[in-house]
């Protein structure tokens, strides 16, 4: 299926870049960090950064020799038909050429991405489609991308000469898979075998920092790497890669910038200048493309996962690049294009690879909402007032959170924070330094901010975010201050207990549906016997439920619940968020939707979507889940998230300008306070 | 610092088509030599990595197509070059006229802040074709060219007999280097 292709306004030039703003290495800890001995917290191994800064120089120089040659392939339309074995029309792969495709052969204008592939154990010669999807940026309605595909026949080079930089991540060699590491996305997937080791919570397999950096593209384990990440500038130059060496993929990182500016310039056609490339299929991978001003985004992926997930998280990884340095690094590279920002960004490929890593498994990363850790409401409540007490100190906003999910948040008057700065902040935190500046992308792309960060306990952090570079002392205080009433409020022993608890289970999903009380709802923490013996038997909820996310619109949040058998293993859980994410894309396709609901089974699952004004809630049941009983049970699930609301949800407690109208709305519309507008029905 | 820095140089080849442009990055980068002629087709990249000094350099290196269809990829190919390799060969006259024409364009489309002090440097290449007997080119004419053009430096070089290849980037790299650490301050 191919995305349809919205009109983007050409970038002309870059934007202007107001006031004076430095670059403040974030990784000096010794001059912005003055506490970094005297607070324990810092020397915690949870957030410490095992190899920061892999030193480059451990590599060879000569280490280069046997590098491939990356190659770009340019040809015009009189070119490419000599090398083509049919017409365009000709190919057979419904799933990637529709109606559009085939009407856009019409036109005058062809690009050919050509990739090669050397595959040293096939010699069988292989065939590869690419497809290039253009914007164009005059020309009305969403029709007016052009897509061609251009069968060519791969030369398969002599053995010792040099060759071109494709990738074949799809065709698993069996001699590759030996060098298997503990990452995800691995080699050792392409078969979909997925890193399997019994450990439930899929982000605690995984284990922080860079791998695989003696790869490059001549490596067939690089190539076969399901899902890269590539930031270069504009002048083709590496910036970030999440596999292998960055300097050793200048050649890969030029030929991506090749493709993008081939495009921009509107080859042989000046008047087709500034079409953006967004989209590159070939075989089973896509090439997705982001242009932000002077930096380039990348993603090549095999994972099957929609684009616009994918276009999803190259964003974040640009807001992410944002966190660290603000969009005034614009202005380096209108003063020099040569600008080489790598050593700006010396240590944080920590943050990316983490980043990325929760692009697997973190709902926040598509559907741009938060999660709270449960706890009852005067728990939150007792949290949320003592930070409201330093909020009124000049502190702009103040976040209780336990690894991913807010215990308490407020802001300042008039400030409010985007669920997406909350995750890239907290991702940022959780990897790095305890002061820092930092910036936030949606709050102000252009300022810095300074972010105190200190860990109560091994999961729980407070954050403190303000405008002037010296409150560090003031900041100390606050936490100070902070951290005695918590304690004294019972509030940690509370986050601590509903860590190991966990927040709401589906085999809690109550059997009938409550009275308006709400009292038949068990409370989270207070589970029926029963549930721990159907726990054991691996059937999951009432009628086949297997799972549930809940989003709430109004308060950017979500819940979901926690998994358990049969989605016990992180490979099935990471299935289960990819088939999530690829039915929230669908649910929100602008083409086709919004959809109201949605009802799927495949050999995995029953997905149930339903998406009001209010809520959506995304439910996933065993395959063979009877319909009617699978819709009564999602409503529910609905019921039971609306009667343990204050417990899993942060309402009302902050002062946001914008969120207490909300609330207000929330309430006026909603009489009995509850979440749930609507009932689901056959 | 104490981690030392690494440093990418983007490194433009340009060049009449057949000069051997291709040849002479695969000696410099792969150690090999074809007979065979294959055309560019748009663009290739290679990478090389050097120590010069205590410095850790990557060259980027950018292996343009000779052929004049290929000339409207310009802008964005030199955009934040950090040098530039001419290379023309001895045995052809027309490949040296062309180089004002590509010395010239490239300063137009580069538009590098200071086009004077910009590192170029000249290959003049296939020095051992018929133990030099057929060559048009003197060095001379080839040195005062590059005298005339702020005294670029100047290599002959056989890509072939891997004769002066290793010099010549070398060299370039190091006045890239200088040219960077001139613009830092």
């Amino acid at each position: 299926m191919l995305p349809k292709c919205p009109i983007v306004p050409r970038a002309n030039g870059y934007p202007i870049v107001p006031g004076a703003c430095g670059f403040p290495s974030p990784m000096a800890s010794d001059s912005v960090s003055p506490s970094s001995s005297s607070d324990s917290a810092y020397d915690s191994a949870a957030y410490q950064n095992p190899n920061p800064n892999p030193n480059p120089s451990d590599k060879p120089i000569n280490a280069i020799d046997g590098q491939l040659m990356s190659s770009l392939v340019l040809a015009d339309s009189t070119d490419s038909v000599n090398h083509e074995e049919g017409p365009p029309s000709s190919v057979n792969e419904g799933d990637i050429v529709d109606a559009n495709v085939l009407a856009s052969e019409e036109s005058d204008r062809t690009v050919m991405v050509e990739v090669d592939v050397r595959e040293e154990e096939e010699e069988e010669v292989q065939r590869s489609e690419a497809v290039v999807v253009e914007e164009r940026e005059t020309g009305g309605g969403g029709g007016e991308g052009e897509v061609w595909r251009v069968n060519s026949e791969l030369e398969v080079d002599a053995p010792d000469s040099p060759n071109s930089s494709g990738y074949a991540g799809e065709r698993g060699t069996s001699s590759a898979s030996s060098a298997c590491g503990t990452g995800e996305d691995d080699i050792c997937q392409v078969r979909d075998g997925d890193f399997v080791n019994g450990v439930v919570e899929s982000q605690a397999v995984w284990i922080p920092g860079k791998r695989h950096v003696d790869e490059d593209d001549a490596s067939m384990s690089w190539r076969q790497r399901k899902k890269h990440f590539f930031i270069l500038s504009h002048s083709g130059k590496p910036i970030y890669s999440r596999h292998g060496d960055e300097h050793k993929l200048a050649g890969f990182s030029a030929t991506l910038q090749a493709i993008i500016s081939f495009v921009e310039n509107g080859y042989a056609d000046e008047a087709n200048n500034g079409d953006r490339v967004k989209l590159v299929r070939a075989g089973k991978h896509q090439v997705v493309f982001l242009v932000k001003g002077p930096i380039y985004l990348v993603c090549i992926s095999c994972t099957e996962e929609p684009f616009e997930s994918l276009r999803g998280q190259l964003e974040l990884l640009y807001g992410q690049m944002i966190l660290i340095l603000t969009k005034s690094v614009n202005r380096c590279f209108e003063k020099n294009p040569k600008f080489d920002m790598t050593p700006l960004l010396g240590g944080t490929d920590v943050v990316f690879s983490s980043l990325i890593h929760s692009f697997n498994w973190n709902p926040a990363t598509f559907l741009h909402a938060y999660t709270c850790l449960p706890l009852a409401y005067p728990t939150r409540q007792a949290a949320g007032a003592i930070l409201q007490d330093v909020a009124d100190s000049g502190v702009l906003f103040a976040i209780l959170m336990c690894k991913h999910k807010v215990v308490s948040l407020v802001g300042a008057q008039k400030a409010s924070l985007h669920p997406d700065d909350m995750l890239l902040l907290s991702n940022f935190v959780m990897t790095s330094e305890s002061f820092s500046p930092i910036c936030l992308p949606r709050y102000n792309p252009m300022a810095f901010l300074y972010a105190y960060v200190h860990y109560l306990d091994a999961n729980t952090y407070l954050m403190l975010l303000t405008t002037s570079s010296d409150a560090f002392y003031h900041l100390k205080e606050c936490r100070l201050h902070i951290e005695a009433v918590l304690l004294k409020s019972n509030v940690l022993s509370e986050v601590q207990r509903s860590m190991l608890d966990g927040g709401m289970h589906v085999e809690d999903v109550p059997v009938d549906p409550s009275p308006r009380s709400g009292s038949a709802s068990p409370h989270l923490g207070q589970h029926s016997p029963e549930r721990v013996r159907e726990a054991y038997t691996g059937t999951g909820g009432p009628c086949g439920l297997w799972h549930f996310m809940y989003r709430s619109i109004y308060l950017d949040q979500y819940v979901s619940s926690e998994f358990s058998s049969p989605i016990g293993t992180p490979k099935q859980q990471k299935r289960l968020h990819r088939a999530y994410q690829k039915i929230y894309a669908s649910m929100h396709d602008k083409g086709f939707g919004p959809h109201r609901t949605q009802f799927r089974r495949d050999e995995n699952y029953v997905l149930l979507c339903w998406v009001t004004q209010d809520f959506e809630l995304y439910a996933a049941f065993d395959p063979l889940a009877d319909k009617a009983l699978a819709i009564r049970t999602c409503n529910r699930v609905c019921q039971w998230v609306k009667d343990v609301e204050n417990e899993i949800f942060l309402l009302g407690a902050s002062p946001f300008s914008w969120w207490g109208k909300r609330i207000e709305k929330c309430f006026a519309e909603w009489p009995v306070g509850g979440l749930i507008a609507g009932h689901l029905r056959l | 610092m104490s981690t030392r820095r690494r440093t990418l140089l983007k490194v433009i080849v340009l060049g009449d088509s057949g000069v051997g442009k291709t040849s002479l990055m695969n000696q410099y980068v792969h150690k090999k030599f074809s007979q065979q002629y294959k055309a560019t087709i748009g663009a290739d990249f290679v990478t090389k990595e050097l120590q010069i000094d205590d410095k850790l350099v990557t060259l980027q290196i950018w292996d343009t197509a000779g052929q004049e269809r290929f000339q409207s990829l310009g802008v964005a190919f030199y955009r934040g070059a950090d040098c530039c390799v001419l290379v023309y060969d001895v045995n052809v006259m027309k490949s040296f006229d062309s180089l004002d024409n590509w010395h010239d364009e490239f300063l137009k489309q580069a538009n590098p802040p200071d086009p004077k002090a910009f590192p170029f440097i000249l290959l003049g290449n296939k020095i051992d074709i018929d133990g030099g007997n057929s060559r048009v080119v003197s060095e001379k004419k080839a040195r005062d060219w590059c005298a005339s053009r702020g005294n670029i430096p100047y290599f002959e070089t056989s890509a072939k007999e891997n004769i002066r290849v290793d010099d010549a980037f070398l060299c370039i790299a190091k006045a890239a280097l200088a040219n960077e650490r001139e613009q830092d301050m």
